[in-house]
């Protein structure tokens, strides 16, 4: 199963990658919102540290949301979804096929965003750097994980792009909001133990998501 | 009242007459919805 | 019909009850001394808020056993419930702000209660919204099934993490909020009222349900 999934994900990220329109509307995004942040500010007024983890989040959310919108697009604009499902692979290796291409691209955006955050904002990370990928590593899957299961579910209604969003909401603000604190617990300093606490909530939000969503899928495009 | 109570009967009030109007208006939008089409 | 005038009969019951539990709050229930008679909203907003609460696990509960059994009874249930609960969600999100201003002093505030009201009623939105975009039947039912399970999954991580938020950054308290330790008369208005928002929901339920089944039987132009 796994392999089925990689060559899936590989072909979307091909796919991705060749046209390059996507991920370089997502990086020049994450740019400019980082500009935008950065020299809106009074820096006299605001300490860095305290906007920086939620400008960081909202970033990131955006491109989320951006390789979430496009997730099944393709598929279904040229009917290509059908030739997915007759082919002799598991309904499941589609959904780790489409996470696994939707992560790489969030993660790629991330992986720009996070160094310019850093110089744009005169932020020290590297010395929280592992737990702060860490942080941002699940925060990520959490929320790809239930915005692929929700985007298979919204791509053939009308309104796809204004319905995934909502749905996806209420899911996608609790580990944002844990995100968040555990961020700001980690750039400003405090004892590695604040932010446990998040991480653990992260943690077991992924494992009960990924799983949930890894059994629902094939409902979402069985017959 | 006993001195030192405070004074919000405003928003008691407020708040009852929402959910009042609320569940009451949902009954009649459901008897009206139920009845024959 | 047989389900929808039982529905219509119990919602009755409910609603003359209700204004039961009104008289009792209002006028039979002491005033509490700190908060003052705004505390009494509390008698309208917890049970609006189990109730909410009560659906959306049901709406998760049936989409589970939808998918598991393919009964479409439990398709048109999950729909019940879950425009059942928006109304009391509504409710709750509604009443809570009303009590907040007065007691808290804010209108709003990202607290633990308030969020949960503000998710649980986007939830409720966010299910009736998607059998609202989907045309076929039978993926409506499906993915109704799929998004209400994921609701009802996400409930307990919204109490967690407004537990695990409490316990990092106490909230000044301006004043205590009802403690779960209330005196008899008090507690005894609050399960009355609960006991009446729960008639209320079942006759709402099984009105709605009615009217799944008279659409079914006679479709809309």
């Amino acid at each position: 199963m796994l392999r089925h999934a990689w060559y899936l994900a590989r072909k979307d990220l091909l796919v991705e990658f060749r046209s390059r329109t996507a991920i370089l509307s997502a990086v020049v995004f994450t740019v400019l919102v980082l500009m935008v942040f950065n020299f809106g500010r009074d820096p006299t007024a605001v300490a860095a540290v305290d906007l920086a983890p939620s400008i960081l989040w909202v970033t990131f959310t955006f491109a989320a949301m951006l390789a979430l919108n496009r997730a099944f697009q393709l598929e279904l604009e040229n009917q290509a979804l059908d030739g997915l499902l007759l082919a002799p692979i598991s309904r499941s290796s589609i959904y780790l096929g489409k996470l696994i291409a939707n992560l790489v691209f969030v993660a790629t955006v991330e992986a720009v965003g996070l160094p310019l955050f850093a110089l744009f904002f005169n932020v020290s990370i590297l010395h929280v750097l592992a737990s702060l990928v860490a942080v941002i590593a699940l925060a990520t899957i959490g929320f790809v994980a239930v915005g692929t299961l929700f985007s298979a579910m919204t791509a053939r209604t009308r309104f796809a792009e204004l319905l995934l969003p909502v749905l996806l909401l209420p899911f996608m603000i609790p580990p944002l909001i844990w995100a968040v604190l555990a961020t700001a617990a980690l750039l400003a300093g405090r004892p590695l133990s604040e932010a446990t606490g998040w991480l653990r909530l992260l943690a077991a939000f992924d494992i009960v998501f990924v799983t949930l969503a890894f059994v629902l899928f094939p409902a979402t495009v069985n017959e | 009242m006993p001195e030192g109570v405070p004074q919000n009967s405003a928003f008691m009030i407020a708040a009852y007459v929402v959910t009042a109007v609320i569940l009451v208006g949902y009954a009649v939008i459901l008897y009206r919805r139920t009845l024959k089409p | 019909m047989k389900l929808l005038k039982t529905g219509r009969w119990i919602t009755g019951i409910g609603l003359v009850l209700l204004a039961a539990v009104y008289v009792r709050a209002l006028a039979f229930t002491p005033v509490e001394r700190f908060q003052g008679p705004a505390q009494k909203i509390y008698y309208v907003h917890v049970p609006s808020a189990v109730v909410s609460m009560m659906a959306m696990g049901l709406v998760g509960l049936a989409g589970i056993l939808f998918l598991l059994l393919k009964d479409q009874r439990f398709d048109r249930f999950g729909e019940a419930s879950a425009e059942v609960g928006t109304a009391f969600s509504v409710v709750m999100l509604t009443t809570g702000p009303i009590w907040a201003k007065p007691i808290w002093g804010t209108w709003w505030t990202w607290d633990a209660r308030l969020t949960l009201t503000l998710f649980l009623f986007l939830l409720f939105l966010g299910y009736l919204l998607l059998r609202g975009a989907v045309t076929d039947p039978g993926l409506k039912a499906r993915y109704s099934a799929v998004l209400g399970i994921c609701g009802l999954v996400l409930l307990p991580f919204i109490h967690l993490s407004v537990y695990l938020f409490r316990t990092l950054h106490p909230q000044p308290i301006v004043l205590k909020p009802s403690a779960p330790s209330l005196p008899g008369e008090m507690l005894m208005t609050l399960l009355m009222s609960f006991v009446v928002f729960v008639i209320l929901y079942v006759g709402f339920v099984m009105q709605r349900y009615a009217l799944s089944l008279l659409r079914e039987e006679a479709p809309h132009a």
